[in-house]
């Protein structure tokens, strides 16, 4: 978001109603340093550091979580990867899907033969609908495989959740494939602490 | 709860640096100010008149319809009367409200190449200026004045004329110092706004936004509500999202990842910290700042998303919400008390109204199986919000009490709606062609204004403050 303008001059005719538009002027941005600083320094200038909250280092982070991932650029068509197999949901719904029901089985069995560990749950939405509403929708589907996995014998302790809503798609093509691949359950594994 | 960060200076500089690279040799300049408290810079007075006679009472009302009408103005440089030889502080001026003025949509911007009276052999007020070299042009209005610099103070003092009526309409003088005249023509651009329509204008006030820039990840950024003083506020590869200032453009709330958990964080803009808001209740899921410094927060536990009043310290005041739907988006009304929000509770999401104490909600959308993202207008009377048709969404506005919604936006994908401070604009993120930009409209008609920056990134998400100092 450099601000490069492109319709440098101030009016250039927008694809909206007809309505001329202003994009932004160069001057605009040179006048930045000229005009306004002392306001940005007393409200807004100023760089939150990165290194706040906690956690920070990666401690606690599984080794198939889809945000580690997607920093390294990595997380992709192929899914998140690790030991454990995502499961898909419906539009706009967090119901179990009776095909899924053997992959949480095989999911839950894993995670019996392999007592050490913990799994994250991780909801994930398609692109379509508001980011808040999908964060929420993504803990709902969380909430319904960590409740599926205690029901077959996996301890809650085991099990935490988190959803990241839209905002780590597996790909962006506007396809209803695209958007069903997207709608899913992740399950990171992790060394249990 | 309460861990506080402070800023370093060396990242403001990076940060500044970074972003506006194309200016980069008078930002870095910009960027050693120290702070000035708010209320001393710049003084702002109304002008005394230099003729003697007295201002036109009153705004000229004048019938705008469907913004086809547009006042022709012309805005001529100041005069110097000393210290501006280059000329740099009229052109930051005249720079300034020149694109405010054409973001109005109000006006319609005369050539300064066809100016007649020069600036600088004439003089700024009624009796020194020759109203018909103006009248010849097409202007109906018309801006003079004058600047003086001395060191690190600047005076300017801008004036607004009715050309047919040979009249002032409004004075307004200024003082502070160099940096501070971008102000100075957003708030006179304010008044002129009050001088021509009988209502302030918008533009001493800001914008806070998501962009990508250009890289992969969501940061969250501030600007004047023009574009001006782009700023980087967060920078950290995760995702930062759903940034919420308040009135005064004090604080910011925003949603981050960047513990690798979701919580929100609350930023002193002035002080340069912030606080992590954890009240326990949850994995935060987004949340808005209330008149009062309060916050309505979302968090979900169990896989539920209820709404809470919690104070700037991260204390829970009491739960709005408790139900096993979703409840996200809230959106507090100028009075403190009002709150709209999402809820899925009838099977679908709609926009519900209650009070941020708590207690019963009365649904207002019944067009449409999804609807969210609402956003009170500053009197309180009516609710941006999206709909979803098709697989895109468009911005309407409903009554507060509900009734019948009214489309605002045809072309594109639109989303999350504001308003702003004066209640005839709003903006918004609109999708098309692959990328996403903040655009403006008029609340009214919903005529498209146009981006209101461009460049590498997608922007998103907007939120706009108050006016400054409210």
């Amino acid at each position: 978001m450099i601000r490069i303008p492109r319709g440098r001059g101030g009016w250039v005719s927008n694809m909206g109603q007809g309505v001329r538009t202003a994009a932004l002027v160069l001057a605009i941005i040179a006048f930045v340093g000229t005009g306004c600083s002392s306001k940005k320094n007393t409200s807004g200038e100023g760089q939150l550091s990165s290194a706040t909250g906690p956690g920070m280092n990666g401690q606690n982070m599984p080794p198939s979580g889809s945000l580690p991932q997607y920093q390294k650029g990595e997380l992709g068509a192929n899914g998140s990867g690790g030991p454990l197999t995502d499961i898909h949901f419906g539009y706009n719904d967090y119901a179990i899907q009776p095909q899924d029901n053997a992959i949480l089985r095989a999911n839950a069995d894993w995670l019996t033969q392999n007592p050490a560990t913990h799994v994250q749950v991780e909801g994930h939405c398609d692109d379509r609908g508001s980011e808040e509403y999908n964060i929420a929708l993504g803990a709902k589907r969380a909430q319904a495989a960590k409740d599926y996995l205690t029901t077959l014998g996996i301890s809650s302790d085991r099990i935490s959740t988190i959803s990241y809503g839209k905002e780590l798609p597996l790909c962006t093509d506007e396809t209803e494939d695209c958007w069903a691949q997207n709608r899913r359950d992740h399950f990171a594994v992790s060394q249990a602490q | 709860m309460g861990l506080r960060t402070t800023i370093t200076a060396k990242k403001k500089l990076t940060a500044v640096t970074k972003w506006l690279g194309a200016a980069m040799i008078v930002v870095l300049g910009a960027a050693s100010v120290k702070p000035v408290a708010r209320a001393q810079t710049p003084n702002e007075s109304a002008a005394p008149d230099a003729s003697g006679a007295p201002a036109a009472s009153g705004p000229i009302r004048m019938p705008i319809t469907g913004g086809q009408a547009e006042f022709p103005i012309a805005v001529s440089a100041l005069k110097n009367l000393g210290g501006d030889d280059g000329g740099q502080t009229s052109n930051a001026f005249d720079t300034v409200l020149t694109r405010d003025l054409k973001l109005s949509s109000y006006f319609h911007l005369i050539d300064p190449a066809s100016f007649i009276e020069n600036a600088q052999s004439s003089g700024f007020d009624v009796g020194q200026i020759n109203f018909n070299d103006w009248k010849s042009i097409g202007a109906e209005f018309l801006v003079k004045g004058a600047v003086t610099r001395n060191g690190g103070s600047v005076e300017v003092e801008a004036l607004l004329f009715d050309v047919a009526g040979q009249r002032r309409l409004m004075g307004k003088k200024f003082n502070g110092s160099p940096h501070d005249v971008g102000e100075m023509a957003r708030r006179f651009a304010d008044a002129v706004m009050l001088a021509v329509t009988g209502t302030p204008g918008p533009f001493d006030s800001k914008i806070a936004f998501v962009s990508t820039g250009g890289g992969r990840f969501k940061e969250i950024y501030t600007a004047w509500m023009d574009g001006g003083s782009l700023f980087k506020v967060t920078d950290n590869p995760t995702i930062n999202l759903f940034p919420s200032l308040d009135r005064g453009a004090r604080h910011l709330l925003y949603l981050s990842y960047k513990s690798m958990t979701p919580e929100l964080y609350l930023v002193d803009l002035g002080q340069q910290t912030e606080t992590r808001i954890d009240p326990g209740l949850g994995q935060a899921v987004g949340g808005t700042l209330t008149p009062g410094g309060n916050i309505v927060a979302a968090y979900q536990r169990n896989g539920n998303t209820n709404l809470y009043l919690v104070d700037s310290t991260g204390g829970e005041l009491n739960a709005i919400t408790n139900n096993q739907a979703i409840n996200v988006s809230p959106s507090v009304c100028a009075d403190g008390t009002k709150l709209a929000f999402t809820s899925d509770r009838s099977g679908t999401p709609q926009i519900y109204v209650g009070t941020v104490n708590g207690g019963s909600a009365q649904r207002i959308t019944y067009n449409g199986s999804y609807n969210t993202a609402p956003a009170f207008s500053p009197d309180c009377k009516k609710i941006a919000y999206e709909s979803r048709e098709g697989g895109i969404f468009q911005i309407y506005v409903i009554d507060a009490g509900g009734g019948d919604p009214r489309e605002l936006t045809q072309s594109g994908s639109n989303e999350s709606p504001a308003w702003s401070p004066d209640g005839r604009y709003i903006i918004y993120g609109s999708r098309s062609g692959g990328g996403s930009r903040i655009y403006l409209m008029r609340a009214e008609d919903g005529n498209v204004i146009g981006p209101l920056m461009e460049g590498e990134g997608n922007d998103s998400d907007p939120s706009w403050s108050g006016w400054m100092g409210e």
